[in-house]
């Protein structure tokens, strides 16, 4: 349990090569992988993203103990189920077509995936019918999208209306996000949830799903 | 570099320092101090009642023994500041006899506010020396107040302090309480432990209470602003340039009495002066001749090769609005950027001296931290550039993840404690507070978790009963 404990403190610290050290050296002793995934390292991440939201941690430590997660779950991955690795479920993420902004995405997607998801971060500039085509690909949970323009938020409300009329709209859940986007647009649009930052939007993904 | 302020040539600066001469030597200035007169007069100097008129080789030989720079020392050591020359501190408010509450109500300063506001100091990333009379006690007796001040400043904070002025005999007790806490009146007396503020009565002359305190100071060693306050257009011509040369006149009279009884005393080159409101008659410290007479006051304490005091969060507004935050910004900014080096009335000042706010001592201690973080210099090195980097994130690439980034995050950037980033939705859920809003919160979350810096208690015992025997005897 101690190792455990260590790997959430070492995680907090952002330090990718001790993680995965410790990572093995708990597989090593016997843990399993779902404990030390879900024990040690999500219960990090949870931290995290709590310290993110106070304002305790800055965006760069937030990354840091992101990509040591990372760095530990490709330790662990070969060892857990498809289901386990999934974690709470499969994200499709993606900046809308004709926006070219992927920094805040990549938060997201980075935040997402230590949560415990797994994540299809399709890039920027992505059309309607590219993402209903990853939906089905990857029988995704939750599709999130991203817009930073206020001239490109309108491809929000038509990605979500070919979501529609694909058949696909009651199987995911559909979260919005970006700059000039809030709670009103995404009410507009139809969309199920909007997150004002990284954080909350693994949060809010979370609460989704359960 | 290009600069839109008004930059003063070796011309223009000789010829205020000529008009100030004239003003010295043919209209004098008065000092309404015994000792005063007697040193002026042992010295040769040309008196005619308690005018004293001056000789410029006199001034000259003055400013020759003038330390250009000089440390004061704090409690504790790590505190200690440096004034002069590229050092400036920035210093509380002073001499408010009001405090203006979160609702924008007038009341009475207390003894228990002078404490919070030692407090506050104390706790201050930003503020590097504690102040003197930041509010006036209403709750006191006004002939032994200075004695509690110097108690709490000594007591309640381990920073630097200002000593008091208040009289010759108010100069002499600040010097025993400071001797008392130093263990011994020669461990003081080549080691400045306190700078007091001793203004001229313009036009041209000295109150008795502040000749006798400078003289008592600088003999001790101990450092002085001397300092000016004119209104243009009452106590002083209306124009800039005749209330430079006025002020000017009346800061060198004080900094020769000052190197007459005692050469290399730390005096500092001071003034605040501002206009006077042509529609209502009030001094006003918002206006924007404020931030003009502290840049070329800042200039002509360096044609004296003198430190320099100017300030500070100084506004007309009687609440922490928009106008407070802009006059005090502007001029906080001017004082900093010209090379103003003990800037007075940092924080917390309110409606033209009359009233400290809590709230608005954040604001300001807020813009201290910001203007510091601005005048950093940066090192444009081979490192702190680091093309290698930017060549290899390459073209489209981002930096957050750059463990670079991660290194400097905290310390590279300002992190402000109190000015809003949040989007607006984050806002609104977090109450839709204004900044004075936040700034109250603060203050209470500050003032509870104040710890007493600590003291020796043989020290504190001999400080509280000397001002409890001053008070009875």
């Amino acid at each position: 349990m101690s190792d455990l404990k260590t790997i959430t403190e070492t995680l907090l610290t952002g330090d990718g090569e001790k993680v995965a050290e410790l990572t093995q050296a708990a597989l090593d002793a016997g843990l399993s992988a779902k404990e030390i995934l879900n024990q040690g390292l999500i219960a990090g991440m949870d931290i995290v993203g709590a310290r993110m939201e106070s304002g305790e941690m800055f965006i760069p430590e937030v990354l840091m103990s992101a990509q040591a997660m990372g760095g530990a779950v490709e330790i662990l991955k070969p060892l857990l189920s498809d289901e386990d690795a999934a974690g709470g479920g499969t994200i499709v993420l993606g900046t809308v077509k004709g926006d070219l902004h992927d920094i805040g995405k990549n938060l997201v997607s980075m935040m997402m995936e230590s949560a415990g998801f797994k994540v299809v971060n399709m890039g920027v500039d992505i059309d309607p019918d590219a993402f209903i085509q990853a939906i089905k690909d990857n029988d995704a949970d939750i599709l999130a999208l991203s817009a930073l323009l206020t001239t490109t938020m309108p491809m929000m409300a038509q990605t979500i209306k070919s979501i529609e009329e694909s058949g696909l709209r009651d199987k995911v859940k559909i979260l919005v996000g970006g700059a000039p986007v809030n709670q009103s647009y995404a009410d507009e649009i139809g969309a199920d949830g909007y997150a004002p930052d990284a954080g909350s939007a693994s949060k809010l993904a979370k609460a989704l799903l359960a | 570099m290009y600069d839109r302020m008004q930059e003063l040539g070796k011309e223009q600066m000789t010829r205020i320092h000529d008009a100030s001469m004239d003003i010295l030597k043919n209209t004098g200035v008065i000092f309404n101090e015994e000792e005063a007169l007697e040193i002026f007069k042992k010295n040769g100097f040309r008196i005619d009642g308690k005018i004293v008129f001056f000789e410029e080789k006199d001034v000259e030989q003055a400013l020759k023994t003038v330390p250009k720079r000089f440390r004061v020392y704090a409690r504790n050591p790590e505190k200690d500041v440096e004034i002069g020359e590229d050092d400036f501190v920035f210093v509380p408010g002073y001499g408010a006899p009001y405090v203006i509450t979160p609702q924008g109500d007038q009341r009475e300063a207390t003894m228990e506010d002078y404490d919070n506001f030692c407090k506050l100091v104390h706790s201050s990333k930003h503020i590097n020396m504690n102040g003197w009379m930041m509010v006036e006690p209403s709750d006191m007796p006004h002939e032994t107040v200075h004695l509690d001040l110097n108690l709490s400043n000594i007591l309640l904070c381990d920073k630097a302090f200002m000593g008091s002025p208040v009289s010759r005999a108010g100069a002499v007790e600040g010097l025993e309480m400071a001797a008392i806490a130093w263990g011994g009146k020669e461990k003081i007396m080549d080691k400045p432990v306190s700078v007091s503020l001793i203004n001229s009565l313009s036009p041209l002359q000295f109150s008795d209470e502040m000749a006798g305190s400078l003289i008592e100071l600088a003999r001790h060693g101990q450092a002085c602003v001397i300092a000016s306050l004119i209104m243009a257009g009452a106590s002083g011509p209306v124009t800039l340039d005749g209330v430079a040369a006025l002020q000017n006149a009346e800061i060198l009279a004080g900094v020769t009495l000052s190197q007459l009884v005692r050469q290399g005393a730390p005096v500092i080159y001071g003034s605040t002066s501002s206009a006077m409101d042509m529609r209502t008659g009030a001094l006003s410290i918002g206006a924007p001749e404020l931030s003009m007479n502290i840049s070329f006051t800042a200039q002509m304490a360096r044609f004296y090769n003198m430190p320099s005091r100017s300030g500070g969060g100084l506004t007309d507004s009687l609440f922490p609005d928009a106008q407070a935050g802009i006059e005090s910004a502007l001029a906080l900014y001017t004082a900093a950027r010209n090379g103003i080096n003990f800037m007075l009335h940092s924080c917390g000042i309110l409606g033209s001296y009359i009233a400290m706010s809590y709230e608005k001592f954040l604001l300001d201690e807020e813009t201290c931290g910001l203007i510091r973080h601005m005048f950093r210099p940066t090192p444009v090195s081979d490192d702190s550039i680091d093309a290698e980097m930017i060549k290899s994130v390459g073209i489209g690439g981002q930096y957050l993840t750059h463990p670079k980034t991660f290194k400097l995050c905290r310390t590279e950037l300002y992190m402000t404690d109190l000015m809003s980033r949040m989007n607006y939705d984050a806002w609104t859920k977090a109450g839709k507070k204004r900044i004075d809003q936040v700034a109250e919160d603060k203050v209470s979350q500050r003032l509870a978790a104040y710890e007493r810096p600590d003291i020796d208690p043989g020290i504190e015992k001999d400080l509280t009963a000397y001002v409890a025997a001053k008070k009875n005897g």
